[in-house]
């Protein structure tokens, strides 16, 4: 056999070995390697290579030490998983570098970081002044994180006391023109929804690029033509406008009535709506 | 506009806003919203009831506006 066909045959059949043995070794963000991972790779890559070349004389040479590149990491990462001792040999220990405030400058030598190092990854975590730093660590990919301190953080409405509506996940429904049914099924909604939501707002199914409905089933859309305004659905404050009309009618009720029973009814019913009122501003203003 | 007429026109609103509610628990996905939803829906029908019970008897007492 002509040495060249060896080489595509091994090839071939190497790159699908190689394909799904990365299929089966962690998914995980090429950032987020540990050293070891990385030189796992690399030999893999190598070796690989070595064999598909044919630079490597045996080629079971070659395969078994794949194998063994291929398979240690995998069952490492499951007896990792079955064994805190074992994962923290294979990871290491993630370390703190600023507790309660202060630096811990042993930890920092320990990493092998300068002062400067250090400011730039926090610079970097947009904590440019050290002062608003309560914690930081760094993982065993070599990230850090950092917490900042409580008055530092960014306000969130619970800091506020302001109550907002909880929701689920918006689905999107159409994509370059086309229905998505498996969208469409998740939420609940049949087509003939769809299209009369688009007849309403005077849209072609064929303008509109992403469709997107909202755990409300509010529909948002965006065309093609960028021109066209899409009017925006005001049926929510519509409804909290009419409700709050409804409940002042009701305390002018009150007021004008001579009948006694009615007027205490008017003023039970309009203190009720107003706390309806209250319950669905977060859901129906934002 | 005579009283019977206004407390009319409210209760119409009032509906409206009802069906509205009760589109809006059953379109919705959140269980949280839906729960929210409803229970206004709950709350805004006993006041329709409340004020058709009132339509009612102020038509009995003045019949002349009866229908307006």
């Amino acid at each position: 056999m002509n040495s060249w066909l060896i080489i595509l045959f091994n090839s071939v059949i190497l790159f699908f070995i190689t394909f799904f043995l990365t299929r089966f070794m962690k998914k995980r963000n090429l950032s987020k390697f540990t050293p070891f991972d990385f030189i796992s790779y690399v030999v893999i890559a190598l070796i690989v290579t070595l064999i598909s070349l044919g630079i490597i004389p045996n080629i079971y040479f070659g395969l078994t030490a794949l194998a063994v590149w291929g398979l240690m990491p995998i069952i490492l990462d499951y007896s990792s998983m079955k064994s805190k001792w074992i994962y923290n040999i294979i990871n290491g220990k993630e370390r703190v570098l600023v507790k309660n405030g202060k630096v811990m400058e042993d930890n920092l030598a320990k990493e092998r970081m300068t002062g400067q190092d250090f400011l730039q990854e926090l610079r970097s975590q947009k904590s440019f002044n050290l002062a608003d730093v309560e914690f930081a660590v760094m993982e065993t990919t070599g990230d850090i994180n950092v917490c900042l301190k409580a008055d530092k953080k960014p306000v969130t409405s619970y800091d506020l006391g302001i109550k907002v509506a909880s929701k689920t996940e918006p689905q999107a429904v159409i994509l370059d023109g086309n229905i998505l049914n498996e969208g469409l099924t998740n939420i609940g909604l049949s087509k003939g929804w769809l299209s009369t939501e688009l007849e309403n707002k005077g849209v072609a199914l064929e303008n509109v690029f992403i469709g997107q409905v909202d755990s409300s089933g509010d529909l948002y859309l965006d065309l093609f033509d960028d021109l066209v305004q899409v009017p925006k659905s005001q049926n929510k404050e519509m409804l909290y406008a009419s409700i709050q009309k409804s409940q002042a009618d009701l305390m002018s009720f009150a007021l004008e009535t001579e009948n006694e029973e009615a007027k205490s009814i008017y003023l039970k019913d309009a203190e009720n709506l107003e706390k309806v009122v209250k319950k669905l501003e977060p859901y129906l203003l934002r | 506009m005579t009283v019977v007429s206004k407390v009319k026109q409210t209760l119409s609103t009032l509906k409206g806003s009802e069906a509205t509610l009760r589109l809006y628990s059953l379109q919705e996905r959140d269980k949280e919203a839906r729960v929210i939803y409803t229970e206004a829906f709950e709350e805004i029908s006993k006041i329709k009831t409340n004020l058709e019970k009132r339509v009612g008897s102020i038509e009995f007492q003045e019949p002349q506006y009866k229908g307006n």
